[in-house]
Order: structure tokens, then C-alpha cells, then sequence
């Protein structure tokens, strides 16, 4: 079973980005994709204050092949933290943080805030996690290190150019999990794999736009044994999502 | 016939490095055709030897590999260089203003890039660095040189988030001789948007090898959701026209 642990679905017509649920169905049958993650590009309450209900109307439209990630701005204190509930009533599966789009630190207390919700819920904490400021590996280990029963996940384990790094940062904490998504180097995935384990790196693809099919065929190219290779396609993520509450 | 229109070849100071049998090995089992290879920058740093050992390389491979010659145009005797190399039977210029570190559209740079105009052969640009290459920068010195037929590594733009996409769009717009490579691209929509507002003949597939890996590289061309004759123009018309192969 492959799961893909960070999709997208939202239309920003400011950038020409439009990624409907649709769209992002047809890459995974296009890659033999069975179910994925998908969360918005911006943020709740702003850009969008619906944002929580568009994923969650995706979701609805597709029950059985799409869970929910609540990207949520923590500049907005006791509202984010509302907004961060009420997702998981809704069935949310876990926090998308983008510090991109936030300007808010890994290590700030306004998103150490946010994790520590997501993590009494039992639910990972994905971060953008590239080349940009506050979300190299090492900013985001702010995070990890202030809360260590948290699950948090580096998205695109440090894009280009942080990826030792992130390699690294999961070495030293325990409770950081590695995503594939974007990050160009397939080799990279098999010397994480041989560092910290594989059961701590998953699959994703940053779909529908970045290509799934591509992304699948990156970890394939890794080179890891098969069951290590199932772990990072599929039963890591499940194991993530298992029992958020 | 598919073209990896850039590899590079030698020993690297900044690693991974690749001899000619090490590319051709990668092309054969990527089953892409022939290879445009540069120097990679030498432990020694003086790149005239690389090149001369790249046209050795590619006078040894005449179906297979066609060298460029590379250039630090900060050193006074750059352009006098890189007219040695051409007559040695390297077919353009490359410039990497981040391995070299100087800003791409320096005025220095035009010293060296008007030999490239004089005999009328290409320049390829390492493309998308913070600060030293980015899409407008770029842009900037090819509006320079309007001749003169410029491609940009990367995709023009190296970051995972999307951010540099919209600047070389502007770049792209004003400067109909500038054109893309596909390596290690984030997002393949961008890959395809390039194609349906900028034409068809503005895309050359690339592989970076040894950097990122050919058999995942030549998938973001052959997996474009693109008919098959604009996809042949990308794995390697574009590139047959540009280098004159």
C-alpha cells in the first residue's frame, strides 16, 4: 500500500495555482497511489478562512483515498488553537506549518503552541522544511527538541541544499521524521535509511504539481530492501495517522 | 535521440566526480543517447586543464559527449581562455557563478560572454543560485546579448517552495533567446507551463549527473503530460538545435 503523506488541494489565483481534489486523485491512480494527505497552500484564519472546510469538502468528495492536514497560522493564538481543534473534530489527521508563509520560527511559542495540540491529539506536526529561513533542519530542531513527545515531520527533508542536515537533525532527535517529497536525490533517501531506520522516513510527493509518479519512482531508485522500501511507501505513514484522536 | 544536455565531468572540489566511462555508464543506463558535459570545478581550481581534459574526453566520444568550455570571468584572462578552449573544439561557454562566486550579471561577465556572441555559440548559466544567479539576474545579461541563444540550469530557479518561479517567468518574457534545463526542477507544472506560454522550443532535458541521477532526471521529461513530439523536442531536439550536434 503507498500513502503520500503531503499533497495539496487549493486555488490561489493570485500565483495561477489551482490543484483540485480531482486532479490530485488522477496523479495517485496515475502513480498507484491508495491514499494521501492533503492540505491547503495557505494558511488559517489568513489567507483563507475556509481553508479547513475546503480540505475537509475534498476529503468528503473522495472518502476513501484522502485524509486531512490543517495548515494553521500560529500568529493567531487562542484563534489557531481553536481553528487547530475544531480541524480535528472535523477528522483532521494532523498540522501543516509552512514558515514561508508564516514568518513564524519552528522554535517560536506561538507554533510550539500549535505542535503541542497536534500532539495530545496524537498527531504528527508536518513543517516545510527546505533551504529558506526558519525552515532549515536546524531551525525546525528548535522545535523538536522543545517537544520531544511530538512527531515532527521535515518536509522535503531540507530541499537542495539542507539535506545532511536533516539527515542529521533526525539522528540527534528521535522524534523527527523524514519526507521524500522534491528533495532531487534518490541516493539520499537510501543513506537516511541506513542512518536513523527506516521506519522514520516516509514517502510523499508534494503533489498533485509536483509529480507523484515521479516522486514513487525516486524512492523505488533508493535502492532500499523491499520491506524497507514498503515501510517508507506506506506503513510508516499509517503507523503516524493510526491513532490520531 | 535523447540528450542530456548537461553532465559534468572530472574531478570535483565540491564532489560528487565523474570520468567519461562514469558518464557514459549513466547515460547507457538512464538509455539516454548522448551527453553535453562541462568541467567540473577541479580540487586545483584552474579550469583551463578541465577543460582541455574535457575536449580530450569528448574528441575520444565523438557520438556520445560535446564539451563546453567553462570560464571563471573574474580572471583577467577569461575571454583569451575561452577562445583557446573553442578552438580546441569545445562548442560553448558555461558559467557557474556559484562555484566561482561572482554575481551573473556582473559587467565583467560581458567580456567573456561577447567571445561567446562573436563565434556564435551558446552559454549555458548555473542558474538559480541565491543571490548570484536568479531568474531576473539572468535575465538581466541575456537582454544583453539578444544574439546570443542562453540556457539556464535548474529550471532557472532552485527552491522548493516556488518562490523563484514568477521572477523567471518575467525573464523568460523578455528574453526569447533564454531557455530552461529540467534538472532537479520543484514542481513539473512549472515544467509544462514554460512549455504552453513560452513554446515549445524552450525546454532541454538535463540531468546534472553526477550530481542528481539520469534515471530519475529523464523521467521529468519522458512523464510530461505533453503530447509525444513536444516531448521529443525536450529529451532532445531542443538540445540537437541549441549545440549544434
Amino acid at each position: 500500500m503507498i500513502v503520500d503523506l503531503h499533497m495539496h488541494v487549493d486555488h490561489i489565483p493570485a500565483l495561477g495555482w489551482k490543484m483540485e481534489a480531482d486532479l490530485a486523485v488522477r496523479r495517485m491512480d496515475e502513480a498507484g497511489i491508495d491514499r494521501a494527505v492533503i492540505m491547503t497552500i495557505v494558511d488559517v484564519p489568513e489567507v483563507n478562512p475556509d481553508a479547513l472546510q475546503l480540505v475537509k469538502d475534498a476529503c468528503d468528495e473522495f472518502p476513501d483515498r484522502l485524509w486531512a492536514f490543517a495548515r494553521v497560522h500560529p500568529w493567531y493564538g487562542d484563534q489557531a488553537v481553536a481553528l487547530l481543534e475544531q480541524a480535528f473534530a472535523m477528522g483532521f489527521k494532523g498540522l501543516k506549518l509552512h514558515p514561508v508563509s508564516t514568518i513564524a520560527h519552528p522554535g517560536g511559542e506561538d507554533t510550539l503552541r500549535l505542535i503541542r495540540v497536534a500532539a495530545e491529539h496524537r498527531a504528527p506536526t508536518l513543517f516545510h522544511c527546505g533551504d529558506e529561513p526558519m525552515t532549515t533542519p536546524l531551525a525546525i530542531a528548535k522545535a523538536a527538541a522543545a517537544v520531544p513527545y511530538a512527531t515532527i515531520v521535515l518536509g522535503h527533508m531540507g530541499g537542495y541544499f539542507h539535506v545532511d542536515e536533516a539527515i542529521a537533525v533526525a539522528e540527534r532527535y528521535e522524534n523527527v521524521v523524514l519526507e521524500t517529497s522534491a528533495m532531487p536525490y534518490p541516493a539520499k533517501i537510501g543513506e537516511a535509511v541506513e542512518r536513523i531506520g527506516p521506519e522514520r522516513v516516509v514517502y510523499a510527493s508534494d503533489g498533485p504539481v509536483c509529480s507523484p509518479l515521479i516522486e514513487v519512482e525516486k524512492v523505488r531508485l533508493a535502492g532500499l530492501a523491499p520491506a524497507d522500501e514498503a515501510l517508507v511507501l506506506g506503513q510508516n505513514a499509517l503507523r503516524l495517522l493510526e491513532h490520531v484522536s | 535521440m535523447i540528450v542530456d544536455s548537461l553532465v559534468y565531468l572530472g574531478e570535483s572540489l565540491h564532489g560528487p566526480s565523474a570520468s567519461a566511462d562514469d558518464v557514459l555508464r549513466a547515460l547507457d543506463a538512464a538509455g539516454i543517447d548522448r551527453a553535453v558535459a562541462v568541467p567540473a570545478r577541479p580540487p586545483g581550481y584552474h579550469l583551463g586543464p578541465a577543460n582541455d581534459a574535457l575536449a580530450a574526453a569528448a574528441a575520444a566520444h565523438p557520438g556520445r559527449l560535446t564539451g563546453l568550455a567553462r570560464v571563471d570571468p573574474q580572471q583577467s584572462d577569461a575571454a583569451d581562455a575561452l577562445g583557446r578552449a573553442l578552438d580546441g573544439g569545445l562548442a560553448g561557454l558555461f558559467l557557474h557563478p556559484w562555484e566561482e562566486t561572482f554575481r551573473i550579471n556582473a559587467p565583467f561577465v560581458d567580456r567573456v560572454v561577447a567571445v561567446a556572441a562573436e563565434r556564435g555559440v551558446p552559454v549555458v548559466i548555473a542558474a538559480g543560485y541565491p543571490w548570484l544567479s536568479e531568474g531576473l539576474q539572468v535575465g538581466d545579461l541575456v537582454g544583453r546579448f539578444p544574439e546570443t541563444t542562453f540556457v539556464a540550469t535548474n529550471g532557472g530557479q532552485i527552491n522548493i517552495s516556488g518562490l523563484g518561479q514568477t521572477d523567471v517567468e518575467l525573464a523568460l518574457t523578455d528574453c526569447p533567446n533564454l531557455s530552461l534545463q529540467t534538472a532537479g526542477v520543484y514542481r513539473e507544472d512549472f515544467l509544462e507551463l514554460v512549455i504552453a506560454r513560452y513554446g515549445r522550443e524552450r525546454l532541454l532535458f538535463s540531468s546534472h549527473f553526477p550530481l542528481f541521477d539520469p534515471r530519475l532526471e529523464v523521467k521529468r521529461g519522458q512523464w510530461l503530460h505533453l503530447p509525444d513530439d513536444v516531448k521529443a523536442d525536450v529529451l532532445g531536439a531542443n538540445a540537437a538545435r541549441v549545440f549544434g550536434l
